[in-house]
């Protein structure tokens, strides 16, 4: 046995006041008494014991001395060679995903996971080591490898409920690599506290050194398992929903309905009822031009009203999608002789705004789309430009003569320009061949004839894109093709930037790439807002970085650093995991009901020799305490 | 404050006036001298014997039934009322002192017994008898017993009642009512000296006096130097809850003893804490007789 720190015996030094004291004996207060009758009767019954008396104060004294040395000898902090060599090194793998903050038993199942933690913390034996790894959303390290248990017990406290997938594998893996620093010699354990609801816990619960404490029971759960939004492609202003509901139980659910709202005004509603394992997916259209916040949730009827779905999970039991909003697009139509077709499809897009001139302008409307028919101006202005049926040339190009078979036998299905658009075989009459110029560069033929001459180009200029369609609009029938509409559409969409596009909703543990634009107003700062209103810087403006792992259900925003600006980029962020929505833990888990099991919750065992020690000195204190309670000293 | 100052005269004299034959009526217990001598009151006959006055020869029977017959009358004497102060180291505890109260209750006694043309006999004890005021009579006398009261201390060792008592028996004097007033301390007990009294034909009226610290000692827990301050003694003890509560029941067993013992052998008994004034003492005394005026 050694001694941590052997200057503390000095303190052993103080057994000499000790027994000064007891043998000077400290003058005792003087109480005067107008008669000892009563009080020998008292002090005289206990003469059998008279022996025992006399030594008690005797007794009193070695227990003071044996009390001092017990207390010197624990502050001495000795140790086995022993204690060292048999160290444990245990990781703590808690999981505070999504499904742990399922409330089935009253508290939730990550506060159970902390209770079983704090027993496992409590086991640690002195010299252990114990690390603590969250794994959620992205595992994280919560706490080093420390044998301090307080500060162990406060990164277990410290552990946040997550929204978020269980990333049980990174956090096993982390674990791992924690473990495997450990000195030579040192038994090393896993302790995995979850409900084991994740697409692989079972098998990784089977891995070696690994302890799997499980928590929750089995619960019904009704979840919404997709949602999302976009604009539809034949209505500018439409837009579908796809939702999915999933029963995951074992048991059919009763009556409910998903509520469906756009920025707080109903959209739809449906009534469901699903049976064990159900599941009910529908696509639901609307319209609207504005954006906005897309909500659906799931409800049951209440006394006053729609209540919130009783279910144990209440994080899938609503999801958000956001819905962008459409712009007016200014358009000008340039059309010497006019054109009913080309004027007519522009304006039956609600979105545009439609100006017309028969001769050319000197300017056009801010910002406007400009659309040529037959004449163009001998410099395409800077913009976006639409020509459809060039008949003279400008700088980008100069008309040939017509193409021979102008029938459409190629065509770009990968440019967002033909999305929807199937020209193949289409006859486009009077179609002529466009010789570029080099400040065209090299245009991107969209449809093209047999002969290889392109029919529908884009040429990407610096002042803007440039769409030239080399077609007779009079003479085809492209304009009775929905097609048509759908090409026109499509280039405006292009145009105009594809705002208004789907944002796709992000399931809960994703990332997200976003360019952080400089502000002109100067503000160069921006904050990630999460959806309960705390914020995070992120870098300075002008760079591209990623967001996330998301690990809270609902709208995050990317926010300038000033008050009261307005979101640069927002992102829809629901749960949308079967596997965590899932309460009922999988089949064939080889999990241990509770942390006693693990054989990790020590009792007395384990303890350093200075604790014991000082246990005893605290049992000589309380025998002390006993004989000044009944000393007499005579 | 002197001990006996002008309001304790005052206290005195009220008393004198309110009470009637304190010591002849109840108050001490129903005793009636029955000394036979040359009173006016009639008691019986007997024969003559040569010798006896003629004078009391009843000549009216002698002429009837021819035969000389002695008429003998109820002598009418003073009473005897003695008084046994107790004046050990004892006395002198608690606050006021029961030493102090002791002498104030004997003195007002006293002072009625002297109003009461009854003769008064004081005599100061502790170990053994310490100081005596020889018996007397009137109220004129009653300075000179004051002065004697507030002449006596607190002094001696342990209280020997048995051993003062066999010193007043001894005494030629006549028998009458003793008045004990003490904390009745006495280590050997206080039946013996009492005991000693009555077998004499004395008629013991037992005042007992009590501090109220003495019922319930304050601040004695723990380790302590106890003072015996009649003997002067100590001892290291620890007195524990335990301890004060066996005290509290010892010394009320030891009050009730008192007041068994008076109440077996039909003595006169008052038990009282200093903290009863002096004048209510005595009032209290006279009304549970019935001598109040």
């Amino acid at each position: 046995m050694s001694l941590a720190n052997p200057t503390a015996l000095l303190w052993a030094l103080l057994v000499l006041p000790v027994v000064v004291f007891y043998v000077l004996k400290i003058r005792l207060k003087r109480v005067p008494v107008s008669t000892v009758i009563f009080w020998r009767q008292i002090f005289d019954e206990k003469k059998p014991r008279s022996l025992w008396q006399r030594l008690r104060h005797l007794v009193s004294l070695l227990c003071q001395v044996v009390l001092l040395g017990l207390l010197v000898a624990a502050l001495a902090e000795p140790f086995f060679a022993g204690e060292a060599t048999t160290a444990r090194r245990v990781v703590l793998v808690i999981d505070n995903s999504a499904s742990m903050n399922a409330a089935d038993g009253g508290e939730s199942r990550l506060a159970r996971a902390k209770a079983e933690a704090r027993q496992v913390v409590r086991g640690l034996r002195y010299r252990d080591e114990m690390a603590v790894v969250a794994a959620g959303a992205q595992p994280r390290v919560a706490c080093g490898l420390t044998g301090h248990q307080k500060t162990l017990r406060a990164a277990v406290e410290g552990i946040e409920p997550t929204d978020g997938p269980t990333k049980l594998a990174d956090a096993l893996a982390l674990a791992r690599r924690l473990a495997a620093d450990t000195a030579g010699g040192a038994d090393c354990r896993i302790v995995v506290v979850s409900d084991g609801c994740a697409e692989d816990a079972a098998a990784l619960a089977a891995g070696e050194g690994v302890r799997f404490v499980a928590v929750g029971a089995k619960v019904a759960n009704v979840a919404i398992t997709r949602f999302q939004v976009r604009r539809s492609t034949i209505d500018p202003i439409g837009y579908e929903i796809l939702a999915e509901v999933t029963n995951l139980a074992d048991e059919p659910t009763g009556d409910f309905r998903l509520a469906v709202a756009l920025n707080g005004n109903t959209v739809d509603v449906k009534p469901l009822k699903l049976g064990p394992n159900g599941r009910w997916g529908e696509v639901l259209e609307s319209t609207t031009a504005d954006g906005g916040l897309l909500t659906a949730t799931l409800v049951v009827k209440g006394e006053k009203g729609d209540e919130p779905y009783p279910d144990a999970l209440a994080a899938d039991n609503t999801a958000v999608a956001v819905l962008p909003k459409r712009e007016p697009t200014p358009v000008h139509l340039h059309s010497p002789g006019g054109n009913l077709f080309l004027q007519k499809v522009l304006e039956a897009n609600p979105l545009v705004r439609l100006t017309t001139s028969k001769e050319l302008p000197k300017e056009y409307p801010a910002g406007a789309v400009k659309v040529f028919h037959r004449e163009v101006p001998a410099k395409l202005p800077p913009g976006p430009v639409l020509v459809v049926d060039p008949t003279g040339g400008c700088d980008l190009w100069t008309p040939g003569e017509k193409i021979p078979s102008p029938v459409v036998t190629q065509q770009d299905k990968d440019s967002p320009l033909m999305a929807h658009v199937r020209l193949d075989n289409v006859l486009l009459p009077d179609a002529r061949r466009l010789n570029f110029t080099p400040a065209a560069g090299k245009p991107l033929v969209l449809a093209g004839a047999a002969t290889g001459d392109p029919l529908f180009a884009l040429i990407d200029r610096p002042e803007g894109k440039v769409a030239v369609l080399t077609v007779n609009l009079d003479l085809g029938d492209l304009p009775f093709r929905t097609a048509f509409p759908i090409l026109a559409m499509n280039t405006l969409g292009v145009f105009t930037g594809g705002e208004g596009e789907l944002r796709e909703a992000l399931p809960t543990g994703a990332t997200a790439e976003v360019s952080l634009p400089v502000s002109a107003a100067g503000v160069s700062e921006y904050l990630l807002r999460a959806p309960d209103g705390s914020t995070r810087k992120l870098p300075a403006g002008g760079v591209k970085t990623t967001l996330g792992p998301f690990d809270r259900c609902g709208v995050w925003a990317v926010v300038p650093n000033a008050p009261g600006a307005a979101p640069v980029e927002e992102f829809a962020v629901n749960l949308m995991n079967k596997a965590e929505s899932d309460l009922r833990p999988p089949d064939g888990l080889p999990a241990v009901a509770t942390a006693a099991e693990t054989g990790l919750v020590g009792g007395l065992s384990g303890r350093p020799v200075w604790w014991y020690l000082a246990g005893l000195a605290g049992l000589f204190v309380a025998v002390e305490w006993y004989l000044y309670q009944r000393r007499w000293i005579s | 404050m002197a001990l006996f100052g002008s309001d304790f005269l005052k206290k005195l004299e009220y008393l004198s006036l309110v009470s009637k034959r304190v010591f002849r009526g109840s108050l001490m217990a129903q005793r009636r001298t029955v000394q036979l001598g040359s009173g006016i009151e009639f008691a019986d006959h007997r024969e003559y014997t040569p010798g006896d006055d003629f004078r009391y020869i009843d000549w009216n029977l002698c002429a009837r039934h021819d035969e000389l017959l002695l008429k003998r009358f109820q002598e009418e004497e003073d009473l005897h009322v003695y008084f046994l102060v107790d004046c050990s180291r004892s006395m002198a505890f608690g606050a006021p002192p029961k030493f102090d109260f002791a002498r104030q209750v004997a003195a007002a006694l006293a002072y009625i017994a002297l109003a009461d043309l009854d003769r008064v006999a004081v005599t100061a004890f502790a170990n053994d008898i310490a100081a005596d005021f020889p018996l007397t009579r009137g109220k004129g006398r009653i300075l000179s017993l004051l002065k004697f009261f507030e002449g006596l201390s607190a002094q001696g060792a342990d209280t020997n009642l048995e051993r003062v008592a066999t010193g007043f028996v001894h005494r030629d004097q006549r028998r009458g009512l003793v008045v004990v007033v003490g904390d009745l301390y006495d280590p050997n007990g206080f039946e013996r000296g009492l005991d000693i009294l009555r077998h004499r034909k004395y008629e013991p009226h037992v005042v007992q006096v009590y501090d109220r610290y003495e019922k319930d000692p304050p601040d004695m827990l723990g380790d302590v130097e106890m003072w015996d301050v009649e003997s002067g003694s100590s001892r290291k003890v620890t007195v524990t809850e335990k301890n004060l509560r066996q005290y509290r029941r010892l010394f009320d067993e030891f009050q009730d003893r008192v007041q068994g013992y008076c109440t077996r052998y039909s003595l006169g008994c008052t038990r009282t804490s200093t903290e009863v004034a002096f004048d209510e003492l005595i009032l209290r005394m006279m009304r549970q007789a019935g001598a109040v005026r």
